[in-house]
């Protein structure tokens, strides 16, 4: 009924323009539409409902999802041409579809935190998808930090060799260099060993094992490891991936299979491709099926999110992500500790020092969330229903108003932190420098403030988060 | 990767689950009520019968008495709303949801979380691991090593004497690792390493072997037990002190540490019974320490044997004695006066930019705050659609109470104030002058099965010298120290508990110990390999509720075993 209502009294509206109460500009820039008020229609629309922007935002989960998984499969498919034919071009070839991949994954991280696909995606004991919070693929996809040390060979900063668990591996420590425990790399022993002993340090899959394997450990230029970093990414060379079948035909140096600066056997450069294929399968594997279970229309999780008695629910798990984000995933866990400790192991993209563009992608992704926009890879804009115009259409316009403020703050300091980086200084280096590490400072305030104005969002929307517990208990003491 | 990373690999866990002894003071008691005279000029007063009440003691909590006949209606909630759904490995690392709820609590736990997975700067000379979860696996249990090759990594031996001092070289732990400049990696012992070439060796080489011990069952049905024999070799700094003790320690968890810590003194004292003044065989008695910073006096309810009363207490003293990670609290290196080598590696330390010490106090309360506010599991066999606890558990359930062991592992507590940290409070980037309530801790119901107090779980040790053929000797480097002890004591007498006293330790969670981390085994050292193996340990104070084990028929035995595995 209410919502009959109010599409009458805008067509009432746009036949008389400025003639509607609260959207004629006598109230100001406090009036509904804000300072555009006086012109009367150019404010935001205001018969938006809740179930409109959790529509807009499910349509969006898959737009994103996709992108991931469209650029995901382009990188399986560069790692693929690199195996077989390892030439500068294609080692170049792959790293920057690994970078292309990352630039839609980052903004989907407002997603998780949840229950949604993303962290609790599985079957049920009869082979359906189902969802159960902490079984879901996000640990496979972008676990951090990676358990390199495990996966191929690193040094440490007494440039002694790294080693896993030399109760585990039996030869070289790792992985790679381990034929005798594990004959062939594949998928399957990849999903097998993520987490190995159940400790959560032992992450060897997902976007981060691909990217230590394409770019190696963040060495410095000359290859030491000291506490003063420089500028450079990692220096995996392109020999790490040649075997005797596949040397590119205008090799002039003679080089053969490498670990790094060491030659090896060929064996270890092709263990190193296996992995590199099965990390990059598995990968798409993953992405696939939270696509799947996003897709608009036979989507398992879409119906569920945008069924109409879901509404609210879906609509308070959209503030509590953007919060959670923002605050203790972005703002805490990969900023301040990094920052705080100085610690490039704490720093999320290590080996290619992407790290500022995910600090970006992140925040994007939440202020994404509350404009119900997101721009797709091949340039397409979706706009659709915001969090941004409902506020306005129940009448909490200055809070909409102070909420759109604080996210373009957060997006204009993390944009420092990403400029600086890629004007040749790399977030690891930030962190290390006083002048930058206050720019990282001002980004964690940023990102701070807007929480308290997405709680305020959520207070004044009246929405409560899900707490079946409290429920429960209350009834009895 | 920080490269002493590697040993966190191996991580192991265990977890200690006395699970026992105990025994407050009260037993299950019952004050049957007597008849009273007729009387027919005023209506009678409601004859109260306490037969069913789990205690003859009442705390001032305001909670209806505890039933040994029925379940509370949110008993399948161990924390009330400081609860997890989850069930899966990772059980024990979920944030109370009150705390998901509000971005900087949230925050606060997620930085806390990072830094207790994290290795420090700074860390030895001395050292048994390099992170708080390396120890804690998946917040949960350590480890016993799989082999007597392994170090023990997420297990320790604590050493001392006969009569309770600490070792005057070692110390009051053997840290097996060190750290020498100039060599990669954590370095194990060397016999007299640190003596003769002055450089700051791991300090001695532990390790356990198992001797079978059998018995039976009332029905007849055997069973077999592990006695451990801890060994010790390799001492990098010279000879033990004559009357040398040794306590294996397998790391406990650390999850519902915050509502345990929140558990009024008073409601605790009310199980004391030093005395055993109700003759029940169970005493129960309270141990003390001091609060750091402020000094004052308060019950010590953390530790094996009740050594400290809070957790900032506890993982400042950890941060120092197992990782060698200096902290304001604990600012002194693990090493003791006599021990030169590893004074002079402390001196080395280039990374004690923090006052002065390794660890600066934004982590150390954030660390704190992490293992205040991490949730305890919700029960398995209870069916939250129809309200109704599966039978086995419902017959495990009265059997645990006829067989007295709710005596010390009290189940049910009210949760008073949880005053904010005395380091004062703390966001992502600094300490404030303020010290807010965590007020998602206060006032809860919660089942955590333990007394918090000291009790006599028997058994006596001995230490000799041993070859490896078993041989005695008396020195040099073959000469290894052997601990045999009957029962449980472990012979080290530790703060107010002495050498048979051991503190009841929580049961809630023990059902999903083994979900977490399979490798995982229980009581205080790992020795027992299920949870009916460390019902059969029991003993002491606890005999009696071991031979009502003992005595059970196997379907008995089932049901109680289906009850202490849906905690």
């Amino acid at each position: 009924m209410g919502n009959i209502k109010n599409i009458a009294l805008t067509l009432v509206c746009i036949g008389v323009l400025a003639a509607c109460s609260g959207d004629d500009g006598k109230d100001g820039a406090s009036g509904t539409a804000g300072v555009q008020g006086e012109q009367g229609v150019a404010g935001v629309s205001n018969f938006v409902t809740a179930q409109d922007v959790v529509n807009t935002n499910a349509q969006h989960a898959y737009a994103a999802f996709a992108d991931s998984l469209i650029t995901a499969k382009l990188l399986q498919e560069k790692v693929k041409e690199l195996v077989q034919n390892p030439t500068e071009a294609n080692f170049t070839a792959a790293k920057s579809a690994w970078l292309a991949a990352r630039e839609p994954y980052g903004q989907t991280e407002v997603y998780r935190f949840r229950e949604g696909p993303i962290d609790a995606l599985t079957k049920n004991t009869a082979g359906e998808w189902t969802l159960v919070d902490g079984e879901g693929p996000e640990g496979a996809i972008n676990a951090w930090p990676l358990a390199e040390a495990l996966i191929d060979y690193t040094i440490d900063m007494d440039g002694n060799e790294g080693r896993g668990n030399a109760a585990v591996y039996q030869e070289g420590g790792n992985i790679i260099h381990d034929a005798s425990s594990f004959p062939v790399i594949t998928k399957a022993l990849l999903e097998e060993k993520f987490e190995l002993d159940g400790e959560e340090a032992n992450v060897t899959s997902g976007y981060h094992a691909i990217e230590f394997l394409l770019w190696g450990q963040d060495l410095n230029a000359d290859l030491t490891y000291t506490e003063e970093r420089d500028y450079t990414a990692g220096h995996r060379p392109v020999t790490d991936f040649y075997t005797a079948a596949t040397i590119p035909a205008d090799e002039a140096n003679g080089r053969t299979c490498t670990s790094g600066e060491q030659g090896a056997q060929d064996a270890v450069c092709e263990r190193r491709a296996q992995f590199l294929i099965a990390a990059a399968d598995l990968l798409v594997d993953d992405l696939t099926n939270v696509v799947n279970a996003w897709k608009p229309g036979s989507g398992f999780h879409y119906a569920e999110y945008t069924k109409a008695e879901n509404v609210d629910k879906s609509l308070a798990s959209m503030f509590e992500s953007m919060g959670r984000l923002s605050f203790g995933e972005l703002a805490g866990e990969r900023m301040s500790i990094a920052v705080r400790t100085n610690s490039q192991e704490d720093e999320h993209s290590c080996f290619s020092d992407n790290t500022h563009r995910d600090i970006w992608l992140n925040a994007k992704g939440v202020q994404n969330h509350y404009s119900g926009s997101y721009t797709k890879v091949d340039g397409e804009a979706l706009v659709g229903a915001s969090i941004h115009d409902l506020l306005v259409a129940k009448g909490h316009h200055e809070l909409a108003n102070e909420l759109r403020a604080a996210l373009e703050t957060t997006m204009a300091t993390a944009s420092v932190i990403d400029n600086t980086a890629k004007l040749g200084m790399s977030f690891d280096v930030q962190i290390q420098n006083e002048q930058n590490k206050q720019d990282v400072y001002s980004t964690i305030q940023a990102l701070v403030k807007q929480t308290d104005l997405i709680q305020k969002a959520v207070d004044a929307l009246g929405l409560e988060i899900d707490d079946s517990l409290k429920d429960d208990t209350e009834e009895d003491i | 990767m920080n490269f002493l990373n590697k040993y966190n690999y191996i991580a192991a866990s265990i977890a200690t689950i006395i699970l026992s002894a105990c025994g407050g003071g009260s037993s299950e008691s019952s004050n049957p009520a007597t008849g009273i005279p007729p009387d027919t000029s005023t209506p009678p007063d409601p004859v109260l019968d306490t037969s069913n009440h789990a205690f003859s003691v009442t705390v001032d909590d305001g909670l209806p008495p505890l039933l040994i006949d029925k379940v509370d209606s949110n008993e399948h909630l161990s924390a009330d709303t400081a609860t997890t759904d989850i069930q899966n490995n990772d059980a024990f690392s979920q944030a109370i949801p009150a705390i998901v709820q509000l971005p900087e609590w949230d925050a606060v736990f997620k930085a806390g979380d990072h830094t207790f997975r994290s290795n420090h700067d700074g860390e030895g000379p001395l050292f048994n691991n390099t992170s708080c979860q390396g120890c804690h696996i998946k917040d949960g249990r350590g480890e016993v090593p799989s082999s007597n090759i392994e170090p023990m990594m997420s297990m320790l031996l604590k050493v001392g004497s006969s009569k309770g001092s600490i070792d005057p070289i070692y110390g009051a732990q053997l840290q097996v690792f060190g750290v020498i400049e100039g060599k990669s990696g954590p370095i194990l012992a060397k016999y007299q390493g640190a003596i003769n070439e002055g450089l700051s060796y791991g300090e001695a080489y532990t390790w356990v072997e198992y001797e079978l011990q059998h018995g039976e069952f009332a029905d007849g049905t055997s069973y077999t037990l592990r006695k451990p024999i801890y060994k010790v070799k390799d001492l990098a700094y010279g000879d033990f002190n004559e009357d040398v003790r040794f306590s294996a320690r397998v790391t406990p968890h650390v999850y519902g540490s915050g509502l345990i810590e929140s558990i009024p003194e008073s409601s605790i004292l009310v199980y004391a019974d030093p005395n055993d003044s109700n003759n029940d065989g169970i005493s129960g008695r309270a141990a003390y320490t001091s609060q750091p910073i402020t000094g004052v006096r308060q019950l010590a309810r953390f530790g094996q044997k009740a050594v400290t009363g809070s957790i900032l207490q506890q993982i400042s003293g950890a941060y120092r004695g197992d990782m060698g990670v200096t902290n304001t609290i604990k600012p002194e290196e693990p090493c003791t006066s006599l021990q030169t080598a590893c004074n002079e590696q402390a001196l080395l330390e280039n990374n004690k930019h923090h006052d002065g010490v390794d660890l600066n106090n934004v982590d150390l309360a954030q660390v704190e705050f992490y293992n205040r506010t991490l949730a305890v599991p919700k029960r398995r066999g209870f069916n939250e659609e129809n309200n109704t606890w599966n039978t086995d558990v419902l017959a495990g359930r009265a059997l645990f109470y006829k067989a007295n062991c709710h005596s010390c592992h009290v189940p049910r507590h009210k949760t008073g104030r949880a005053l904010g940290s005395v380091l004062g409070d703390v966001d992502l980037l600094q300490i404030k002058d303020t010290k807010t309530n965590i007020n998602a801790l206060e006032n809860l119901v919660i089942y955590p099965y333990t007394d918090l107090l000291l009790h006599d779980m028997g058994g006596t040790c001995e230490v000799t010298r041993e070859l490896a053929s078993g041989e005695s000797c008396s020195s040099g480097e073959l000469c290894f120290y052997v601990q045999r002890c009957d029962g449980l004591a472990d012979g080290r007498p530790e703060g107010d508990a002495t050498g048979v006293e051991w503190k009841t330790p929580p049961l809630w969670g023990i059902g999903l110990v083994k979900t977490v981390n399979p490798k995982a085994t229980f009581l205080h050292d790992g020795r027992a390999l299920t949870i009916e193996e460390a019902i059969l340990w029991h003993g002491g104070e606890a005999l009696a509720a071991q031979k009502g084990y003992i005595n059970m028929t196997k379907e008995e035995r089932s049901n109680l075993q289906a009850f202490l595995n849906s905690l």
